[in-house]
């Protein structure tokens, strides 16, 4: 319901309210609906794999799947960060997925009313993964949309 | 649907598939008494149900069946071609029904009585005057209307596995089927139907034990208080796995008995005559495998049929029996299953599939050229490519060999072909015998663990840190590998992996060379260090990873380390590796066996040398004191669920005995039909050895060889003497419980 309800948000302005987790990257903090987060698997290292596109951080073992992450590093063209990260096990429709995050912090509960949609002055490449932002207090939580992020999609993408 | 009509349903399925095999031994045995009762069986209870359940337009089409039936049991009328065809038509009726009937729980509207009048009229022709008047009276509409067209004149005769053109093979198979088939109806009461899904479920879990039971036995392998609660897990769970995997398997013969049906079908329809001989039915497989090479078999016995199998005449010309042979033959080899399709027909002539790849752009003249026969047949397998010179509507579409060999490796198997012209075509399919779990050797590469699946690889060699500088022969920038006189291109993993290193062997530490065999294509794969074999659950890669072609899945370690398994196949395709010739391969293994036959594993024991066959050696063990039981004073060792005598003329064991965690080395043996184990100090090497013969009388001398310029003692394995009969394992049993009480 969260991508729906912050897309059906722009036509209806009445309120409702979406609990979003909050991860941090660089100095970004970005959110992700809690609906398609199944699992935080903290400070990870993944096993990496040769030869595989630069956004795939590599495999985990998840309750007997092997899963492919994704560096969200890499997608913003940010450099690499040495050392453990935490990672979001996401669910979309194509199947589960790693999301590699510098950190994860707490879930918060925002408001329909403080959404705004992705401003067009950004580059391609980020409005290509943004799901619009949500107004907070002091900084802006930027949303990320899990089905944009899942590595079958990306490497179509990249393929194409 | 309720239980009660989803019942009905599966038992008239089984009953009709029992009809279907019988009928087609029928045409074979037109007065065998015992088909006839078990075809009267299958409609009766159809007929019989199905009234209680209210299906009318079934119930309608197997009275009349059943009539039929009773008449050809009572021996009133003989089952020819047309009655036979008949039957068949009436099978088909009543499985379209039951089909509408899971589908929609209803029969539908259609019209049955052209089946059903027809059936009838078949009833007559044996009958005396009266009745036959009767007959013709209550049909005389009918009887204008129908022709039973057969088109063939001549008897076309198709015997399943119970024809006997083999006597040693399928006549022992053939009695012990016919009573498994007397003995399903009295085994139904022990046996209870499971839903697959459950089944796929209890795998899964089964695949997630194996797992921690491997990081179990890694975690707790130091700590000698858990080496008997490891140890008992470990068995436990590969009883639990092989019972799991048990339950899933069913016998071939699920699938090779719709192929009677099929042969006698396509026969009629082609013009030909084929006799089918099946052999190995009882050979069982996973059932989504089984479920997997249905469509590979029914389209290699339609391509043998279409392609294959000359018409008669042709034939006859040609010198041949006018009556083809088409063979199922199906043989578990090790983890594999293989199912063989062989015809004796015209074969695939290599020049026609040279021009046909040509003119359908499949490959260059220039390559084709250069192709050999055996490189040539596997072009039968490409996408678009199909020799019948007319598109029939049986086969010919171009896409028969293709769908085979994608569904085959689909499924973790291999396809391949061989022809003789005028000789016939096999077809040679090799499954594995379950999907999730198979057994690898880890490798390590680039800081990397990496699954290697055993049955691609040959053999391992060694090269130590002194000879990497000359171990390797170049060729325009290829390297290669001498092995055993014939040179074997080597592809460097690390090389591989991380594009841009230098292909070298390391001058400071080990190199090992994997040899690998993935459809015909041999190279060696250099690897830095060789970590355990290892029973491995494969777990599916997604799209993204799938796509670099170089690992078909990944799996999780005993020690918790993910490792990617390694697909040999598209690792010799993209570094180019082709496939050897017929020629060159086929020498190469005379080269081997005879070789092999000199060849011994030199070990050293208790200080002396001495030799094993090397073609006798199975594997060499290195595992702690602790696995090896007593019987008794006889040392044993339990050896992947079989107990095996170890032999210790060098007092090995004695002196390893103080500390149940030191390492010692176990060659385990093949001696005839059962295994031995020798416990050894060293293995030394593997060399050939030369025959020593008496001076003077020039006899070969027994038990000795020479290798390395010594006279060194060849271990008789015949000697080792055999274990008490039935002692055994209660004994050792006892002897774990009184400890872990």
């Amino acid at each position: 319901m969260s991508r729906s309800g912050s897309a059906s948000h722009r036509k209806q302005k009445s309120e409702s309210l979406v609990e979003v987790c909050s991860v941090r990257v660089d100095k970004t903090l970005f959110g992700i609906p809690i609906q398609h987060i199944l699992e935080i698997v903290g400070s990870t290292r993944p096993q990496p794999i040769p030869l595989a596109p630069g956004f795939v951080g590599g495999l985990i073992h998840y309750r007997g799947d092997v899963l492919t992450t994704v560096r969200l590093r890499y997608l913003l063209e940010l450099p690499p960060l040495d050392g453990p990260q935490d990672i979001l096990v996401l669910e979309s429709a194509g199947g589960i997925f790693g999301l590699l995050v510098d950190s994860v912090g707490e879930v918060l509960t925002v408001s329909s009313v403080d959404y705004e949609p992705t401003p067009s002055i950004l580059d391609e490449r980020r409005r290509a993964l943004l799901d619009g932002a949500y107004k907070l207090k002091d900084r802006l939580l930027v949303m990320l949309d899990p089905e944009r992020l899942d590595p079958a999609r990306l490497g179509a993408v990249r393929a194409a | 649907m309720d239980d009660l009509t989803r019942e009905f349903l599966i038992e008239s399925q089984e009953g009709l598939d029992r009809m279907e095999r019988c009928l087609t031994d029928l045409e074979e045995r037109p007065q065998d008494k015992e088909l006839l009762g078990e075809i009267f069986r299958s409609v009766h209870t159809i007929k019989g149900t199905t009234g209680f359940l209210g299906f009318k337009r079934l119930e309608k089409l197997a009275h009349a069946g059943e009539n039929l039936l009773g008449q050809l049991r009572d021996g009133k009328i003989t089952a020819g071609a047309t009655v036979i065809t008949a039957l068949l038509h009436l099978l088909d009726g009543l499985r379209e029904l039951l089909k509408a009937i899971e589908a929609g729980g209803s029969e539908g509207s259609g019209d049955d009585s052209d089946l059903i009048a027809r059936l009838e009229e078949l009833q007559a022709p044996a009958q005396p005057a009266k009745a036959r008047e009767v007959a013709a009276v209550r049909h005389a509409h009918a009887t204008p209307v129908i022709k039973v067209t057969e088109p063939m004149a001549a008897p076309v005769a198709i015997a399943a596995s119970a024809a006997p053109p083999e006597p040693a093979e399928t006549a022992t198979l053939t009695p012990a089927e016919a009573s498994k088939a007397r003995n399903q109806a009295a085994t139904a009461e022990s046996t209870l139907r499971v839903d697959v899904t459950l089944l796929n479920r209890m795998m899964n879990l089964v695949g997630e034990l194996v797992l921690t039971r491997n990081q179990v036995l890694q975690a707790t392998a130091a700590d000698p208080n858990m080496t008997l609660l490891s140890r008992r897990l470990d068995m436990v769970t590969a009883d639990l796995r092989e019972s799991v995997m048990k339950a899933r398997m069913q016998p071939v013969s699920n699938v090779f008995s719709k192929m009677p049906r099929l042969v006698r079908d396509l026969t009629h329809a082609l013009g030909r005559r084929a006799r089918l001989q099946m052999e190995g039915q009882e050979t069982e497989l996973d059932k989504s495998l089984l479920e997997a090479i249905k469509d590979p078999l029914t389209h290699a016995v339609r391509n043998s049929l279409d392609h294959g199998i000359e018409p008669p005449a042709v034939r006859e010309a040609a010198g041949k029996d006018p009556e083809g042979t088409l063979s199922l033959r199906a043989v578990q080899e090790g983890s594999h299953v293989v199912v063989e399709v062989s015809d004796d027909g015209a074969g695939i002539a290599p020049e026609k599939i040279r021009s046909k790849a040509i003119e359908r752009g499949l490959v260059t003249p220039e390559r084709a050229a250069q192709m050999g026969e055996r490189e040539l047949l596997q072009l039968i397998f490409l996408p678009g490519f199909s020799t019948a010179a007319q598109v029939t509507n049986v086969s010919g579409r171009g896409v028969g060999m293709d769908v085979v060999r994608t569904n085959v490796e689909k499924i973790g198997g291999k396809v391949e072909v061989d022809s003789h012209v005028g000789q016939g075509t096999t077809l040679r399919m090799r499954i594995p015998l379950t999907l999730a779990i198979i057994p690898a050797l880890i490798v390590r590469s680039i800081g990397q663990s990496f699954a290697l699946p055993q049955g691609a690889l040959s053999e391992l060699v060694h090269i130590p840190p002194e000879r990497a500088a000359t171990a390797i022969e170049w060729m325009e920038g290829a390297p290669l590998y001498r092995l055993r006189g014939h040179m074997l291109p080597l592809v460097f993993l690390d090389r591989l992996l991380m594009p841009g290193r230098e292909c070298r062997l390391a001058t400071d530490r080990d190199n090992f060379i994997c040899v690998l065999d993935a459809d015909g294509r041999r190279f060696g794969l250099v690897v830095d260090s060789l970590a355990d074999p290892e029973e491995i659950v494969v777990k599916p890669l997604s799209a993204v990873l799938k796509d670099i072609g170089l690992f078909s899945g990944a799996t999780v370690l005993g020690n918790a380390d993910l490792a990617l398994i390694l697909d040999p196949g598209s690792i010799a395709l993209q570094t180019g590796v082709s496939i050897s010739n017929e020629e060159e391969s086929a020498q190469a293994v005379d080269d081997e066996s005879e070789a092999a036959r000199m060849r011994y594993l030199l070990v050293e024991v208790a200080g002396r040398q001495a030799a094993v066959p090397l073609a006798d050696v199975l594997r060499i063990e290195q595992l702690p004191f602790s696995r090896i039981e007593y019987i008794g004073y006889r040392p044993v060792l339990n050896f992947e669920g079989q107990l095996l005598p170890v032999e210790d003329s060098g007092g090995i064991l004695a002196a390893a005995q103080a500390d149940p965690q030191t390492p010692v080395v176990v060659v385990i043996c093949r001696d005839g039909n059962r295994h031995v184990g020798i416990a050894v100090s060293h293995v030394l090497d593997v060399t050939s050895g030369n025959n020593l013969f008496e001076a003077g009388t020039g006899t070969r001398t027994e038990g000795v060889t020479l290798l390395k310029e010594r006279v060194t003692n060849v271990v008789d394995l015949g000697g080792v003497p055999p274990l008490p009969a039935t002692e055994d394992a209660p004994e050792s049993r006892q002897e774990t419980a009184e400890v872990l009480g």
